[in-house]
């Protein structure tokens, strides 16, 4: 076969697939994920709560989930639901928002 | 997913209670880990029935008590609520348990779930961590029928 033939499937070929794949992984951005947190880095975003979907049943005992439904949220009994709507407990809580955690772990990375 | 956007601030899910997230914003972590961490947290809530709830962000200086004041605020039931709260400018995480979820959730699992958590975000996978904390909390607190007698 004439010489330009040999360079061409042997030379040229490889080359073109070596650069598609080339430009595959190096195209800029890509796999670089910005939102991908580094240890060390400062946290500069906006405190985030996240809380499960409203109408998660079963969170009160799964039982009675389905009548409370309608309400969006978990079941609240006559008491929760009135304070709900903005009554103090009868027990006026002077010392500032109680304590609710009973348990828990800490830890550092 | 439903999300109080305020800092510590005003307190109220209720407030947020149905509202959907502007997800054009670009947050912390990316929406397909979003979308990850959102059913991680409502599976795991609704297989244990407790209330787990998930905090990022700047936990103050005692990141302890800041944790604890707001599992007091994370729901109309606290005593049935976990509060996962990692504040990773601090490298710190926080796993408050109210009363009633204490029982089934002992400190035991917490720490254990908090290991596993703080190896994973020391290599950066922070919602990795999560899910798998939260996977490993629902484990651990069982289904609740099965702790019914």
């Amino acid at each position: 076969m004439p010489w330009i033939e040999t360079v061409l499937i042997y030379g040229a070929i490889p080359l073109a697939v070596f650069l598609l794949f080339a430009v595959l992984t190096l195209v800029p951005g890509h796999g670089k994920d910005k939102t991908r947190y580094r240890p060390g880095q400062p946290w500069d975003h906006e405190p985030v709560w996240y809380e499960p979907h409203p109408d998660t049943a079963g969170v009160h005992g799964g039982g009675h989930a389905d009548a409370d439904a309608g309400h969006g949220r978990r079941g609240v009994g006559a008491t929760a639901a009135a304070l709900a709507i903005g009554e103090r407990p009868h027990e006026a809580d002077t010392e500032g928002p109680r304590r609710t955690a009973a348990g828990g772990a800490r830890g550092t990375w | 997913m439903t999300q109080q956007l305020d800092s510590r601030g005003s307190s109220d899910t209720r407030d947020t209670q149905g509202s959907v997230v502007d997800e054009t914003r670009s947050g912390p972590v990316s929406f397909r880990d979003l979308a990850r961490i959102d059913e991680a947290l409502t599976m795991s809530s609704r297989e244990t029935g407790l209330w787990f709830t998930l905090y990022v962000g700047d936990l103050g200086a005692d990141t302890r008590s800041t944790a604890e004041a707001l599992h007091a605020r994370s729901g109309e039931d606290t005593a049935n609520s976990v509060l996962v709260a990692l504040s990773p400018g601090q490298r710190v995480l926080e796993i408050v348990t109210g009363s009633a979820a204490a029982r089934r959730l002992p400190d035991r699992a917490c720490a254990l779930a908090v290991l596993s958590m703080t190896g994973r975000l020391g290599s950066g996978d922070l919602a990795g961590a999560i899910i798998n904390g939260l996977r490993q909390l629902s484990d651990a607190a069982g289904h609740p029928s099965h702790r019914r007698h």
